[in-house]
């Protein structure tokens, strides 16, 4: 392959990045890798590839032995290993179906936001609803802090919330 | 029709273009990475029925295998489609409008990317262009959307608002003082991103930087899109207060008069060099000092490229030949 950017010499560095949440592929000679500031990537700005998959889902290099990674989606066929390995999902279901060992990079990547916004005419819900369990000890912490922090009032509150919702599932 | 970047904007003394892209995938297709060619295929089929439908001969499409080399080189030089898009043309369409300002991608990354581009800052006009494609084929095709995540794409950093708004702005004061990496950092800090738009990240061709939003979960298009904008006339002003203030130098009065001299009298200039000097001449005009219009300097952005160049020509043109052509080109931009 020559190179992209003086179509002359036998393109030696490839690069894939990210800019605008556009994949992009640039095939270069090592001439214009260097003067195009791409001979240096691993110190370069953003576009680190030798490790952008890992830091993409780190906590699989980390969970490795506990997260079973040969599941597969039964719509597409994409295994989780794929999908850590790619950094891509295979289909629209992948997310329901790895949604819970998703969670860390997304709530990683996203932070512990939800989506607001447009919504679409076909809606699906791919992901969990909050369970009652995460909620308690949401709450539990909450009261705890509050109790700590000698804040009686909101102790109060969340008292009463904890005991609607213990009410609410015996 | 003219082409949307012959246009004037909004702040284009610094603001040279603003592109708003909606990724989006139809519900009951693979994503593009698992779907075959023809699978490929019956998307932009689907897509163009619907079209042929609601918005008749609005659009045109193309499968990117049917386009020569030069002119998807030219669509990637003048933002329409990304430097990926064109990477391999089969299974790839690109359907847009006559003026090149509304365009959708088909199965690039995602199967659709509608993307609305228009000159200067024109947030919500690109917005509410990309916003009512969107709206007519969500209703036809049913795109795969979740309460909790929004709208799912393949790759999962762009799930929610799927929303990418980007404005692309020339700042060569900012630049020239070093300003930039201070810049890039307090941006970040606000959710944007600062990154060079051709060339290098730091040091782009011409002073080129495309600012843009980075978060799509949580925050609704409209916010993003305003965030993006009180951001963007910030660093516009910033920039132009450099400006006013860089043309008290004699060695910046000197730098600006030398590349004015270039451009109004070169035979033979690269787009790097031309770039280069119509980035300086650029203060100059905004200061009232050259009189040229600033619509007329960054249409040149589009139209001296390379790859754009041999397309007007009909030909893939010898360098020297097209960098005499563009000296022509620039040398007659500025009335001479």
């Amino acid at each position: 392959m020559l190179c992209q950017n003086c179509g002359s010499a036998e393109a030696t560095t490839h690069i894939k990045r990210i800019v605008n949440g556009e994949a992009t592929e640039i095939h270069l000679c090592y001439n214009c890798a260097e003067h195009l500031g791409y001979a240096n990537m691993f110190s370069g700005f953003g576009f680190n590839i030798s490790n952008m998959l890992q830091n993409f889902f780190p906590e699989f290099s980390r969970a490795l032995p506990t997260v079973d990674r040969s599941e597969r989606c039964p719509t597409c066929g994409t295994s989780f290993e794929e999908v850590v390995r790619t950094g891509m999902m295979g289909c629209a279901d992948c997310y329901g179906v790895f949604y819970d060992k998703l969670k860390p990079s997304l709530s990683r990547i996203h932070g512990r936001a939800t989506h607001v916004g447009k919504s679409g005419v076909a809606q699906i819900t791919a992901a969990e609803s909050p369970k009652l369990e995460d909620t308690l000890t949401k709450l539990k912490d909450e009261l705890k802090e509050a109790v700590d922090t000698q804040n009686f009032e909101l102790a109060a509150k969340l008292r009463d919330e904890i005991n609607a919702i213990e009410g609410g599932t015996k | 029709m003219s082409k949307w970047y012959l246009l004037s904007g909004a702040e284009n003394d610094v603001a040279i273009s603003t592109k708003v892209a909606i990724a989006r995938n139809v519900k009951g297709y693979n994503f593009t990475v698992k779907l075959t060619p023809d699978e490929k295929y019956e998307i932009a089929d689907k897509i163009d029925d619907v079209l042929d439908e609601k918005l008749p001969g609005k659009f045109v499409s193309t499968p990117m295998n049917e386009v020569g080399r030069d002119l998807q080189i030219s669509l990637a030089e003048r933002g329409i489609v990304s430097p990926e898009f064109i990477s391999f043309a089969e299974g790839r369409t690109l359907i847009m409008t006559e003026d090149e300002s509304l365009s959708i991608m088909v199965c690039e990354e995602d199967h659709l990317k509608i993307q609305a581009l228009l000159p200067g800052l024109e947030l919500e006009k690109a917005y509410e262009l990309s916003n009512t494609l969107d709206s007519v084929l969500d209703e036809e095709l049913e795109f795969a959307f979740d309460k909790k995540l929004g709208y799912l794409t393949q790759c999962p950093t762009n799930i929610g608002t799927a929303m990418r708004a980007s404005v692309t702005l020339q700042l060569p004061a900012l630049a020239m003082r070093g300003q930039i990496g201070r810049l890039s950092a307090t941006v970040a800090k606000l959710g944007l991103v600062l990154t060079g738009a051709y060339g290098e990240a730091d040091n782009p061709v011409g002073s080129l930087f495309q600012l843009s939003n980075q978060v799509t979960l949580g925050i609704s298009e409209q916010a993003a899109i305003e965030n993006l904008k009180s951001i963007s006339l910030s660093v516009i002003e910033q920039e132009r207060a450099l400006r006013k203030e860089l043309m008290e130098n004699l060695k910046f009065q000197d730098i600006l008069w030398r590349s004015y001299g270039t451009l109004k009298n070169a035979r033979v200039i690269s787009f790097g060099e031309f770039m280069e000097a119509m980035a300086v001449v650029k203060i100059g005009v905004a200061e009232g000092e050259i009189k040229v219009k600033n619509e007329n300097l960054n249409e040149l952005i589009f139209t001296m490229q390379p790859a754009t160049l041999n397309v007007e020509n009909g030909r893939s043109l010898d360098r020297q030949i097209r960098d005499a052509k563009r000296a022509e080109a620039v040398r007659e931009a500025f009335g001479e």
